[in-house]
């Protein structure tokens, strides 16, 4: 199946589905008369995927079947489209394989003494067990499994369209998906892979994502200059484009 | 709870001191703070005084010696002894010094200042058993009578200083301790090839004080009054507050200098520090075409609208900029003006590319005891870039200093002889 | 067995603010002083070396600066009904760890106090009645007045060197329309630096703030508005807008630290000694219980030290100088059923609400630029300069324009509806990050009988001692309040006339959430007053059941102020330190009789 016969079916797909997304509300009050809401514009067409022209980087945490799932995902979750590269151009697998080695993902930056009660209530924050490298590992294979169940592709094989409704259900964490994911609750590893999607687009690239620093170039983040006493009154777009901490230059 | 009492300094001797002698030790600590004896005479993370600092030379690494009352160091050396070695270059066994212990500025000190600084050294300075290490220099640049040689040839004779005729008494005494004790010629005037300096003080004409070639990665700029690279922009009141605490409203002190505030002139009485500062203000300048810097707007306005076209202001942006500013001003008294100053203008643009590639650490003093450090950028910019931003200060903002090579900078990279920021030898001005 | 350490006249325990105000003061009276810190050393070089320091990921969402919550925690219930479990990871505040402790990567917004904040509850019963404060509602005065600490207020801004605009100095009017707060007390002084600029999104809630009738003003900021030498001797840098002010080591030396303002200083006097990875277990008392005879600490290399001292200062957190107390037997512990004890007693918080305004690609706020400390503010409905009556709520709160600088990761902000993830999520992202503002209404929060604070009863820290426990919620004041700040300042985000609004307050019956960053201006436990049965401390900030145990810090505080604490915690450590030179010195024993 060739990018072009995905393409259309998937746009009216995300078309059709962009209205049904329960609206997230950024505003938690009931005094909603001066809220507006802006209408989610539709996804566009992806265009010619950008070659990733760079030695392909080896995982070193991730099993095979797994880095073609973090591939996969966030693909989705971040896609290259008219804004620009996305979080695959961006290194973000690279970013989030680096992250599995670093104390975060052992959870050794945590409070993780027991007893444990992963059903406390929401606002009670992480009440879990599992640690950043245990979610992925359950949570990719959780995923996997329920992706067969349906057609018996694993995540990573399926079109985009197909990713972009499977991760949306994760997202949402009903039911039906819940009913797969025995050892990792489905929102708990969705919100972990879309946070850690968005650090390997925003990162600065010393820790892998970034690359080029495509991610602060889209929204205009001048990176690692960090000096704007020129700039401070001026109702104008800052003119100097990125830099990193390396000292490259976008 | 009983206040702290904090003693100048301690006696160590064990037999009884008079109050006019205490006097007198106590004089003599200031010369030898003046003399900056502690500088040379103190290893890194050694005892004060105790000796056995390496230093490079172009002939080897000699290491300073043992001056502490102990036996392994000036323990018997009678005042005539202690006389010889400082104002003659004479050791007690009759060889001659290196030239690294400035003894042709010594020569200038006075009788009663060498009394003084004698009556410290035996008396008020703690002995330590430590033996003096021979120097690394080999066979024949070892042997010690080609120095006598050169000491005869270039050590002036031993005198009375003799203030110049019709002086202002303040600049008599600045030309005292600068010439004399201060010895600032040892870094701040050039050698000629058999290493004596040029000039041994304002009268042997413009050479004094006008600045050295790099030694240890850094060039110890003119004092004289050239506006471009000597002190011809500074006021008299702007050199005590540098003297005094590291820095002035558009300046900062780094490399070896740091060591000279903290060791020595942070401690200098107000009245020396002004002789200092108006003594080295009647130093006229070398170039006969001299003139103040005209600011030069072009390069603050181009930045200002965000145009970094020119070579070496987008490295410039992306690294310095935060705190020298666009307008090269940087802020007063924190982060030094590169518009005007006159070390990043020298003919040899080493110090500037040196801290460039290696930062520095404006060091603390009692008056002023903020450090500032600014970062090495080594790490991040290739020698090409070090040589673009380099050339882009030396000539922006009305700068005159001569473009930079990048081969240049990859020298500096690799001969970088910095060994010690002085921060290790901090602990032997706090203690006394 | 303890390695017992030689005996000082004062240990200090933590070097954030308080703990280095006190080494200063203290030393300068001659005592010789030790500071036993936890964390490491850490100070603008190394650790806000430019560029390295310029690291979202590593600061803010890592957050390298902030406490090690893996060895020690607090646990935290709504209510006593609750089990309460564990604070896992670093979410609705921030504590500081290591030398500089918060005052290292604080935000710099750098206020003195409403008057009448002090004297909170008699201020309300006066003008409102006693029935106005509900039943439960346990604010108190703070036995100490404004113009009782006004030289304090002068002498912290000095050492902190705040930007600001005065309204009236010495009783003359000297800011308006030149950026003064009409509501602000009388000064003895102007700022030491003149206000600093504005960045566009202020400038935009300046004017909006106007044409709605409110009175706006700058910001009192601890970033500079120029370089700055303080009373001490040290320097500071210029603020220049990095944006990576919170939760980072300034490397432009232009925010106020104690690093950078006072230890300075310190390092040359001869009688201070600081000694990080110093971790104190307990105050150690003699046999009366009623004086204490230094502290016991863990060691860099985990060895048991005890160190003697005359006088201990509790410098730390607002709650680990509660637990600290708790552990060592210091005070009544405080019990929510009797509304008997002390200790742990009106714990309060702060009640933020946000509203973000999105535009269209010509209005340039470009987040990224911002100072912790910069904005521009209304105090219209702060403290009580409105009228509550009709509101039936207790507490006033300050709205501003604070931008600080948001970075890529946390702090991209997208219009209500836009989805989380995605091509449409990207196409926000991209068109609104620079072209937002983000205010907020920054609500004082009362203190209450069911808030408070006690050991837990089952986790333990690394040493095997009982973590803090926080009991809190949220009440309905605090709901109340917070509503009607919203309403209020949605007036300002809509004279904007923006694209569209995001409002983030309180609904009602919502519970405190733990993960959500609400602020880390968490006060009391360990409060001041002027009788023993309410208070820990005296108006000094001395324990009244401990006389040489001084407790500076926001655990003094009896109830949160509308404005950001530090300010007034800077200005009563100066003060109580006046009371340890001038009079305690001369005579310990309690400044105040019971």
């Amino acid at each position: 199946m060739s990018d072009q016969d995905q393409d259309n079916p998937r746009r009216d797909f995300l078309r059709k589905s962009l209205t049904l997304i329960p609206v997230v509300t950024v505003a938690s009050t009931g005094l909603g008369g001066s809220m507006l809401m802006a209408t989610p514009e539709p996804a566009q067409a992806a265009p010619a995927k950008p070659a990733v022209s760079e030695k392909a980087y080896e995982p070193t945490y991730f099993t095979a079947e797994e880095w073609a799932f973090i591939n996969a995902a966030v693909e989705r979750l971040i896609p290259a489209d008219e804004q620009g590269p996305g979080a695959l151009e961006a290194g973000a697998p690279e970013y989030i394989d680096r992250q599995m080695n670093t104390p975060y993902a052992s959870g050794a930056l945590w409070f993780m003494q027991g007893p444990f009660n992963a059903d406390a209530a929401p606002e009670m924050g992480w009440q879990s067990k599992l640690v950043p490298k245990d979610i992925y590992r359950l949570g990719i294979a959780a995923t996997d499994a329920w992706s067969k169940a349906f057609n018996g592709k694993a995540f990573a094989a399926q079109d985009s369209a197909t990713r972009d409704d499977m991760l949306r259900r994760l997202e949402a964490g009903g039911s039906e998906v819940t009913a797969h994911f025995e050892a990792v609750p489905p929102k708990m590893f969705f919100n972990l892979l879309l946070q850690n999607t968005k650090e390997g687009f925003f990162c600065d690239p010393i820790h892998g994502g970034n690359k080029g620093m495509v991610g602060w170039t889209m929204i205009g983040f001048p990176g690692a200059r960090a000096d704007f006493m020129d700039w401070v009154e001026r109702n104008e777009q800052y003119p100097f484009p990125a830099v990193s901490i390396r000292g490259e230059r976008a | 709870m009983k206040a702290l009492v904090i003693a100048t300094f301690a006696l160590f001797s064990s037999c009884s001191v008079s109050a006019a002698e205490t006097d007198l030790i106590k004089q003599g600590e200031y010369l030898a703070r003046a003399g900056d004896c502690v500088a040379c005479h103190t290893a890194k993370g050694g005892k004060p005084f105790a000796g056995g600092l390496p230093m490079e030379t172009p002939i080897g690494v000699i290491y300073s010696t043992n001056i502490t009352p102990d036996k392994t160091g000036l323990g018997d050396y009678s005042f005539e002894d202690f006389d010889k070695a400082v104002r003659h270059g004479v050791a007690k066994s009759g060889s001659t010094l290196y030239p690294a212990m400035p003894y042709p500025s010594y020569a200038r000190v006075s009788d009663s200042d060498m009394q003084a600084l004698y009556a410290y050294f035996m008396k008020g300075v703690e002995p330590v058993a430590q033996q003096n290490k021979d120097s690394d220099i080999p066979w024949p640049l070892s042997m010690r009578w080609p120095l006598a040689a050169w000491r005869w040839m270039f050590a002036p004779a031993v005198e009375a200083h003799q203030a110049q005729a019709a002086a202002d008494p303040v600049v008599s005494r600045g030309a005292y301790l600068v010439e004399g004790l201060g010895h600032c010629g040892a870094c701040h005037t050039p050698r000629a090839l058999t290493m004596q300096e040029k000039a041994l003080s304002a009268s042997d004409g413009n050479a004094f004080l006008s600045g050295s070639a790099p030694l240890e990665g850094w060039i110890a700029k003119s004092l004289r009054g050239d506006h471009k690279d000597g002190l011809g922009s500074w006021s008299e009141e702007q050199l005590v507050q540098f003297l005094k605490t590291g820095r002035s409203d558009r300046s900062a002190v780094f490399g070896g200098m740091s060591d000279v505030v903290v060791h020595s002139m942070q401690y200098m009485s107000e009245d020396d520090l002004t002789a200092i500062a108006r003594y080295l203000k009647s130093l006229p300048a070398v170039d006969p075409k001299d003139q103040a810097h005209q600011y030069d707007k072009q390069v603050a306005e181009a930045l200002w609208k965000g145009d970094d076209r020119k070579p070496g202001a987008s490295v410039y942006i992306d690294n310095c900029a935060a705190c020298h500013r666009t307008d090269g001003h940087g802020y007063t008294r924190v982060f030094p003006a590169l518009a005007g100053n006159p070390v990043v203008q020298t003919a040899d643009a080493t110090s500037l590319i040196n801290i460039v590639l290696n930062g520095g650490t404006l060091p603390a003093t009692h008056a002023a005891p903020s450090t500032f450090t600014m970062p090495a950028f080594a790490w991040r910019l290739s020698d090409q870039e070090v040589a673009d931003v380099v050339s882009f200060i030396r000539g922006s903002w009305g700068n005159k200093g001569a473009p930079v090579k990048a081969n240049e900078v990859a020298d500096l990279r690799k001969n970088d002889m910095r060994t010690t920021s002085g921060d290790d030898l901090g602990q032997v001005t706090q203690r006394h | 067995m303890a390695t017992i350490m030689k005996k000082v006249d004062a240990v200090i325990v933590g070097f954030g603010w308080t703990g280095a105000i006190m080494a200063k003061e203290l030393t300068e009276a001659g005592l010789n002083v030790v500071a036993l810190e936890r964390g490491p050393m850490q100070d603008t070089y190394p650790d806000g070396n430019y560029p390295q320091v310029i690291d979202e990921l590593t600061y803010s969402v890592r957050k390298k600066l902030f406490q090690d919550i893996s060895k020690e925690t607090v646990t935290i219930r709504h209510s006593v009904n609750d089990v309460a479990l564990p604070n896992r990871q670093l979410g609705a505040f921030l504590p500081g760890n290591g030398v500089g402790g918060a005052g290292l990567h604080w935000s710099g917004v750098h206020f003195r106090v409403d008057p009448i904040e002090l004297r909170m509850r008699s201020h309300y019963e006066e003008r409102y009645g006693k029935n106005f404060i509900p039943k439960d509602m346990t604010i108190q005065d703070f036995g100490v007045s404004y113009e009782e600490l006004e030289p304090f207020f002068d002498y912290a801004e000095k050492v902190f060197g705040t930007s600001g605009q005065a309204w009236t100095v010495k009783g003359q009017l000297v800011g308006e329309g030149r950026g003064g707060n009409p509501y602000a007390p009388d000064r003895s002084n102007p700022f030491p630096l003149e206000a600093q600029k504005n960045t566009v999104s202020a400038q935009l809630f300046q004017k909006a703030a106007a044409e709605v009738g409110y009175k706006p003003y700058n910001l009192p900021s601890a970033n500079t508005s120029g370089p700055y030498t303080n009373p001490y001797g040290a320097q500071m840098g210029p603020c220049n807008f990095c944006g990576f002010c919170s939760g980072y080591v300034c490397y432009m030396y232009s925010k106020a630290s104690p690093n950078v303002n006072i230890l300075p200083a310190l390092r040359q006097v001869p009688n201070f000694e600081l000694r990080p990875n110093s971790h104190v277990l307990k105050v150690n008392l003699d046999s009366t219980k009623s004086k204490a005879t230094g502290v016991t600490y863990i060691d860099a290399q985990g060895r048991e030290c005890e160190q003697p001292a005359d006088l201990v200062i509790l410098g730390a957190f607002q709650f680990h100088n509660v637990r600290l107390m708790l552990l060592s037997g210091i005070g009544k512990p405080y019990d929510p059923i009797t509304n008997e004890g002390v200790v742990g007693r009106n714990f309060a918080y702060q009640n933020m609400a946000t509203i973000k305004a999105f535009f269209d690609k010509d209005t340039h706020t470009n987040n990224f630029i911002g100072a912790g400390g910069n904005g521009v503010a209304i105090d219209d409905f702060n403290a009580d300069n409105f009228d509550h009556g009709p509101h039936g709520f207790v507490g006033g709160s300050p709205m501003w324009v604070n931008q600080a600088g948001s970075r890529p990761i946390a702090g991209t902000s997208n219009p209500p509806g836009t989805p989380a993830w995605g091509s449409a999520w990207k196409r926000a992202t991209a068109d609104y990050y620079t072209h937002q503002v983000s205010m907020d209404a920054h609500g004082a929060h009362q203190s209450y009988r069911g808030n408070y604070l006690d050991l837990d009863p089952v986790y333990r820290d690394a040493y095997g001692l009982p973590l803090l426990r926080m009991t809190f919620d949220w009440q309905e004041n605090d709901i109340k309040m917070n509503r009607f700040m919203v309403e209020k300042m949605s007036k300002v985000a809509e004279a904007m006339n923006p694209k569209a609004i995001a409002l983030l307050g309180k609904k009602v019956g919502e519970h405190f959430d733990t993960a959500s960053y609400q602020t880390t201006h968490l006060n009391g436990g360990a409060i001041m007053g002027t009788d023993p049965k309410t208070s820990a401390l005296n108006r000094y900030l001395q324990c009244w059941d401990v006389h040489n145990v001084f407790v500076p810090g926001a655990s003094a505080f009896p109830q949160g102020l509308g404005y950001n604490p530090t300010g007034l915690v800077a200005a009563l450590t100066y003060w109580s330190a006046r009371a340890i030179r001038e009079q305690y010195l001369k005579n310990p024993g309690p400044l105040v009789q019971a």
